[in-house]
């Protein structure tokens, strides 16, 4: 029963206004569009300066909304540690991750998610990552504080000693401490032992990973696997290099990978686990993994010895 | 065409006798009064402090301005129906939206104008009485023509809220178009978190719900170069051009269906 | 020369009730033309569609189906609005504006210069009787103030056809005969003047037509003299020297006798007793006859009698609807 105004032609209009509408908002859109592509550079620089970095002043400016907040410093700390990686590597600083991170679990000390993956992306070495290891265990340990409870916590702290500070008497006592909470899994204490025991091998490294892999979030599962399938870069080195010792070239050529491959001793060249030809050295045969691998660069260099 | 410049100017009248130029007094007070205090803190942030609070205080007071009065804009007329003599008038309904948008346009071009007048003759008396020396430390000079980019995209953005207003103000009561405007507001300046949702959630369907939200949704965000400007930080005449054609395509947008939605209204 | 106002089968529904289940049809087919230069009265009851009418006729609202003009234009046609003046019901303007500063900024409005403005403004004001309160904001006038401030602004252009909704509502009777008597001055100027009421005491003594709404339907329209001349209710007889005998006589067909005095008596007929006969058997009885008049209809008999009628066919109508 809507009445509309007569004579005026009014379905005619309603299409216009609506074309009008809709034009004028696909053209601002596009504007928009070019803008984010043109000046992207701008809001990276601005992002530098973060407005709020005591986390209890951003606890009382949120008001009630500290978990909102918490989400949106979350999303920009992930944000800003994928802008700096998209960046080349001179120019990554990773400067407001420990911030935004910091910023994260002090407005929602429960964000199990902001410690853990906040404490691997600190960890990671450079300059493919901060490399502040120191941070990530700071995070953790507040995280600890906040949940006492929580094994996963001690667990990562004694993963980050083990894994990059190489300290395996450090990192065994903690996963002995992460043992002793009530609900932490059977296999931390064995793990500790071996750790304590064997410390510098690559199996126990990938038992803890393979831990890791368990996990249900999809970040922590991503960056285990780039670390096994590293190790495995590891292993295949080892063999490679064995190779590579055992038949070297005729006196006066180098050593190659072609060459391993026309004596049949090769079937192909061989590539690392991401798919990036290794690389030998021409003079030593020393092989390694190419620097433009994904898993560049490699945890443990481990040399097998000279056969 | 003089009908909405007369409806506009009766909205900018109105507006002055409903006490808004009091807020003025209090913008001005607020900035002079802290000038002062922070002349006892240390030396070298407090140019900074004053260009952050006064153009926070610009922006802020011109939401309110642009909300409260926006909202009612159309709706009190209706509610009071002051507006049936209105419209026996040789004025389309077209006309009397337009010109009711121009009003508060001009109400707050007049308010931004005079706040802004105000800082800079509080940044100028800090430059005067801050030795040179002391001034090197400062990001940027004390009466910095560039806090007009700043002052200039607060103002698009303010035209923008206005439209926004008006546009709920054209069917719904004033408390929901408040709500409305309000909350459209606060959503526009995350809107900038929306883009890297994808980054975040796991589902595509998610992110690309996200990505939509983002681009209808008005960017509010991209007008806050305040931090930029505060810190001396270039803003290129490029952005400031995209950005600006955005608000006023989108605000072009708000004033077509506000018009549409208007000239078929049955006003009980 | 064509009616200054044409009505043609103009209808409004509303939708009312939350799950929208029926409409409501505040107008139902009206079709009305008003001559140029009459003073027209839209009559009827509170809630009977005289406001409704009065809102179609000023595009405030839309109607579901039928059509109007206004001096040979369709309604809602802008320019047409120079000729037109308009007082809303129970009118708010700006409170914050003074009565001066309201009238020229609706003289704005129609393009007129700044000393022909203030001309207008102030002849219009003297003429609505409103004196030096002219310099008061309107949030400090009384209701009846306001109205006279309404008519002023509905006669800014000099319009051609004024429409008024309720003018007399608010005023004092002084008030109300100072709107009667500028009717009339509008009258003979020559222009049309179109006003709704629910008091009929003005109608009957300002409109040349009338036109009678109830339940949303027109239960009658035309010239006043018209519809009430047919409308004999009986006749009043006055006589004199009336012996008992003869008011005997009458007494079984009077329905009412009252003594006047010294012998004068005036007696009420009905219609069923052809005053002829009486007035033979009364003279034959050597009673004398003053005078014999119709008694006619007042407009309010007339009234009550067709809004009760149009209300009856109506919820008939709808217990007829409610069965399907």
């Amino acid at each position: 029963m809507k009445a509309t105004p007569a004579g005026i032609g009014s379905r005619g209009a309603t299409a216009v206004a609506v074309a009008g509408v809709i034009g004028c908002l696909s053209a601002a859109v596009g504007l928009q569009i070019a803008r984010d592509r043109i000046h992207a550079g701008e809001t990276r620089e601005t992002e530098r300066i973060l407005y709020v970095r005591s986390g209890e002043a951003a606890k009382r400016l949120a008001l009630d909304f500290d978990a909102l907040w918490a989400d949106v410093y979350w999303i920009r700390a992930i944000q800003h540690y994928g802008g700096e990686r998209l960046a080349s590597a001179r120019d990554r600083k990773y400067e407001l991750l420990f911030p935004l991170v910091d910023l994260t679990t002090t407005l929602d000390p429960y964000f199990t998610i902001a410690y853990r993956f906040g404490a691997i992306f600190l960890s990671e070495a450079a300059p493919g990552g901060p490399g502040r290891p120191d941070q990530a265990i700071a995070l953790l340990r507040k995280g600890y504080a906040a949940q006492p409870g929580k094994w996963q916590y001690l667990h990562d702290i004694g993963f980050v000693y083990y894994w990059h500070y190489r300290d395996f008497k450090t990192a065994a006592m903690w996963f002995e401490r992460a043992a002793d909470l009530p609900d932490s899994p059977t296999w931390l204490r064995p793990l500790a032992a071996s750790v304590l025991g064997a410390g510098n091998d690559r199996a126990s490294a990938r038992f803890l990973w393979n831990q890791i892999l368990q996990s249900e979030e999809e970040w922590l599962k991503r960056t285990a696997e780039r670390s096994l399938r590293q190790l495995d870069a590891l292993d295949a080195i080892d063999q490679l290099q064995a190779i590579a010792r055992r038949f070297p070239p005729p006196p006066g050529q180098p050593y190659s990978w072609e060459s391993l491959v026309r004596r049949g001793i090769l079937r192909g060249i061989p590539a690392d686990p991401a798919g990036t030809p290794f690389d030998i050295d021409a003079a030593t045969g020393a092989v390694s993994l190419s620097a433009s691998s994904p898993l560049h660069p490699l945890p443990h260099r481990q040399t097998a010895p000279a056969s | 065409m003089r009908a909405i410049s007369r409806i506009a100017v009766s909205v900018f009248r109105e507006s002055v006798r409903d006490r808004v130029p009091y807020n003025l007094v209090l913008f001005a007070v607020l900035l002079i009064a802290s000038s002062f205090l922070l002349g006892q803190l240390t030396a070298g942030q407090d140019v900074k402090i004053i260009k952050d609070l006064g153009l926070a205080a610009t922006a802020v007071f011109g939401l309110f301005i642009a909300i409260f009065i926006g909202i009612g804009l159309v709706s009190k007329e209706v509610e009071r129906r002051s507006i049936y003599a209105l419209l026996a008038k040789p004025i389309s309904r077209p006309e009397l939206v337009l010109g009711k948008y121009a009003g508060l346009v001009l109400t707050l071009a007049v308010n931004v104008a005079v706040m802004t007048i105000a800082l800079y003759v509080v940044l100028a008396y800090m430059t005067w009485t801050t030795p040179p020396a002391l001034q090197t430390a400062w990001d940027a000079p004390g009466v910095d023509p560039a806090l007009l980019k700043a002052v200039f995209l607060i103002f698009v953005e303010l035209m923008l809220i206005t439209g926004l207003a008006l546009f709920f103000s054209t069917f719904s009561t004033p408390m929901l178009s408040a709500a409305l405007t309000f909350g459209l507001y606060i959503v526009g300046h995350f809107n900038a978190d929306l883009r890297n949702f994808e980054q975040v959630v796991e589902s595509r369907s998610a992110a690309w719900l996200a990505r939509g939200l983002y681009h209808i949704l008005p960017d509010l965000s991209a007008f806050d170069v305040k931090t930029q400007v505060v810190h001396g930080l270039a803003v290129p005449g490029g952005y400031l051009a995209l950005t600006t054609g955005y608000g006023l395509l989108y605000i072009a947008a708000l004033l077509i269906a506000a018009t549409f939605i208007f000239s078929r209204r049955d006003f009980k | 020369m064509p009616p200054a106002i044409q009505i043609e089968e103009l209808t409004k529904d509303y939708a009312i009730g939350f799950w929208r289940k029926r409409p409501y049809r505040a107008l139902d087919r009206l079709s009305l033309a008003i001559e140029a230069g009459e003073v027209f009265g839209f009559l009827g009851p509170n809630g009977a569609g005289k406001t409704t009418t009065l809102k179609l006729l000023m595009q405030l609202i839309f109607p579901t189906s039928g059509r109007a003009e206004i001096l040979g234009h369709p309604v809602g046609h802008v320019a047409t609005r120079r000729q037109i003046g308009y007082l809303p019901e129970n009118p708010y303007f700006y409170d914050y504006l003074t009565a001066e500063e309201l009238l020229d900024y609706f003289a704005q409005l129609f393009g007129y210069a700044a000393a022909d403005r203030r001309t207008r403004v102030s002849r219009l004001l003297d003429k609505v009787g409103i004196g030096a309160e002219r310099r008061l904001q309107l949030r400090k006038f009384s209701k009846g103030m306001v109205q006279r401030v309404g008519i002023a602004q509905a006669l800014i252009n000099d319009p051609a056809v004024i429409f008024l909704d309720e003018p007399m509502s608010g005023l004092d009777p002084l008030g109300r005969r100072d709107v009667r008597r500028l009717i009339l001055e509008l009258r003979d100027q020559g222009r049309t003047v179109f006003f709704s009421s629910h008091i009929l005491a003005d109608a009957e003594a300002l409109c040349s037509r009338v036109g009678v709404v109830a339940g949303g339907r027109l239960a009658a329209a035309g010239r006043l003299s018209d519809m009430l001349a047919f409308e004999i209710r009986g006749w009043e007889l006055v006589i004199a020297n009336a012996s008992p005998e003869s008011l005997a006589r009458l007494a079984p067909i009077a329905r009412k006798t009252t003594d006047i005095s010294h012998g004068r008596y005036s007696v009420e007929l009905s219609l069923d007793h052809p005053p002829e006969q009486v007035l033979a058997d009364l003279s034959a009885m050597g009673a004398s006859v003053v005078s014999l008049n119709p008694i006619r209809d007042t407009l309010e008999d007339f009234f009550v009698r067709r809004v009760a009628e149009a209300g009856s066919a109506r919820s008939v109508e709808e217990a007829a609807h409610a069965r399907d």
